[in-house]
């Protein structure tokens, strides 16, 4: 069974990363392929840098060898489930 | 049951429209043209719906009528008017998302719900607004059913309202992060989320393929129970889908009697940050469950830290996803605060996404676990009622600010995440007159388990009216 850890490894979700500024959140849109207009740099530095200080959190998970979930059937844990 | 001379036929639910057809005493026309006029009456002051399809409704219903007076019914929704949220494809109509990114936009096929409520004998009356896309948690275009200043709650919006209303006797929605039961509990309704892969979403626009699900919207936990069972079965079109034979809607033989059902009642995270009326209500029907021979167990809800990091992790990378070229050809035509979430989303990088992933793996395995000490876990389904529209922030007495959309989405997410079933049941209104919602969540496949539990509260408390629509 794996089982998860609330502690931090060291040096993974202790140590503070910078914001992403405009211009940067921009080179970033641009390699993934979606332009952004100059009156959006700001705005979408800003909210993306508040997704990475929402979703950083996770690094403090160990997972071992939890593998990712992706469209899973809910009744696999019944062992005895219907087929 | 008889109609009474005061009950107008919009004003029956499913279950006693259903009766009454069966019974000959009411005909699906007749139910149909109560439905319309009552749309006519509120919709000015709700906005609920995209579009209604009065003119297909009546040939609907006149062919429900048909096939009852030659004794033949299809089941409990035969002839029944249905409001799908209007992210639900229907053969030959627009699909709008309550988006200008759709505009012309036509469906080439029915959804796997529509042709199965068509199926049943339903009649679709019209579609109901979303919060655009279904990417958020007010859906502005429609007003709260008790309170036309306050929000409806989202993004299934438009199908709570109306059926809060009478201006359709049940209806569909979509909930990626609570978008079933968020504006239910808002607008004084029940709505169910499944299990994930219960009810097939093929044809349904996806917000997340991660956390999407599809369910009704009724008024009555009774109605909801006589809904699921034509949404269920497997679709072998989509890879989530559940097998046959997995679940079923119908309620537990053993009925309402709750005697030796262990209800978790949660001591962290469930009734934090939540207002005194929201707690004092929920709490107050956990006492309700065990007069009815309910035995409450405190339990520690796992992995709280990580809830809103594994819904984000998911939701916004497959959100942007999904509208990756209308993003680049149209972005305009989304609305400002749907646009930038898409936009930011594309800065996630794929460990983040991964470790969102694997965080539901673990999520999912601890409250597997959790429902080896309980029956089921009973908690608030919103940690406040309808705010004001226009209002941004929650403030709480531990001095933090939550967004609304926040505050909206915190206690249904982990069902999202965990695929486990949630079903909300109005609990009662704080002393402005403003709906509260109680969810009660099983391991998953335990629908059953779930509407009997919310059967037994409803019997034991008064017949709920229609929203005033003020």
């Amino acid at each position: 069974m794996t089982t998860y850890s609330p502690t931090s490894p060291p040096g993974v979700a202790s140590v503070p990363v910078p914001d992403l500024a405009p211009v940067e959140a921009a080179r970033w849109a641009q390699r993934a392929g979606l332009p952004l207009p100059g009156d959006r740099h700001a705005i979408v530095a800003a909210t993306a840098n508040h997704i990475h200080s929402v979703v950083s959190v996770l690094r403090e998970l160990d997972f071992g060898d939890t593998p990712p979930a992706p469209a899973y059937r809910a009744e696999e844990e019944k062992h005895d489930a219907q087929i | 049951m008889r109609r009474s001379e005061v009950t107008r036929p919009y004003e029956l639910s499913v279950a006693a429209a259903a009766r009454a057809i069966r019974a000959r005493e009411l005909s699906p026309v007749e139910l149909l043209e109560s439905v319309l006029g009552r749309i006519e009456e509120v919709e000015p002051r709700l906005g609920a719906y995209t579009a209604v399809m009065a003119e297909p409704a009546r040939r609907s219903a006149l062919t429900a009528e048909r096939e009852a007076a030659e004794g033949r019914f299809r089941g409990p929704l035969h002839g029944i008017p249905v409001a799908l949220k209007d992210l639900i494809d229907v053969a030959g109509t627009a699909t709008t998302a309550s988006s200008r990114v759709r505009a012309g936009h036509r469906a080439q096929s029915d959804s796997a719900v529509a042709a199965r409520l068509a199926a049943a004998g339903a009649v679709l009356v019209g579609k109901t607004h979303t919060h655009e896309f279904a990417y958020g948690l007010t859906t502005p275009q429609t007003a709260n059913a008790w309170d036309g200043g306050r929000v409806a709650g989202g993004s299934s919006g438009g199908s709570a309202v109306a059926v809060a209303a009478g201006a359709a006797p049940f209806a569909l929605g979509t909930d990626t992060g609570g978008s079933i039961r968020v504006p239910a509990a808002l607008n004084g309704v029940v709505g169910l989320k499944p299990t994930y892969g219960l009810v097939p979403r093929h044809g349904v626009t996806s917000l997340s393929w991660s956390l999407d699900h599809v369910g009704p919207l009724t008024r009555t936990v009774e109605d909801a129970a006589l809904v699921l069972p034509a949404l269920t079965g497997h679709d072998p079109g989509e890879p989530a889908s559940l097998a046959p034979g997995g679940a079923g809607g119908h309620l537990d033989e053993r009925g309402t009697d709750l005697t030796g059902l262990r209800v978790g009642v949660p001591l962290n995270y469930y009734f934090d940050r939540v207002e005194a009326e929201v707690e004092d209500a929920v709490r107050r029907a956990v006492e309700r469950l065990a007069d009815l021979g309910a035995r409450p167990v405190e339990v520690e809800i796992p992995m709280t830290r990580y809830v809103q990091a594994t819904q984000w992790g998911l939701m916004v990378p497959e959100a942007t996803a999904y509208h990756e070229r209308t993003l680049r050809t149209v972005p305009d035509r989304y609305a400002d605060d749907v646009r930038i979430l898409l936009e930011a989303g594309e800065l996630m990088p794929a460990g983040d996404y991964l470790r969102a992933q694997r965080a539901q793996t673990l999520m999912r395995q601890a409250w597997i676990r959790l429902f080896d000490e309980v029956d089921v876990i009973v908690a608030p389904t919103v940690p406040a009622v309808a705010v004001p529209a226009g209002q941004e922030t929650l403030a709480w007495p531990d001095g933090t600010v939550e967004s609304v959309s926040d505050a909206y989405v915190r206690l249904s997410a982990p069902a999202n995440i965990t695929g486990v079933p949630s079903l909300s049941v109005p609990v009662g209104h704080d002393r402005a007159g403003l709906p509260i919602g109680m969810q009660l969540l099983g391991r998953p496949l335990a629908e059953a388990e779930l509407l009997r539990v919310g059967l037994a509260y409803e019997r034991s408390v008064p017949v709920r009216a229609l929203a005033p629509v003020l």
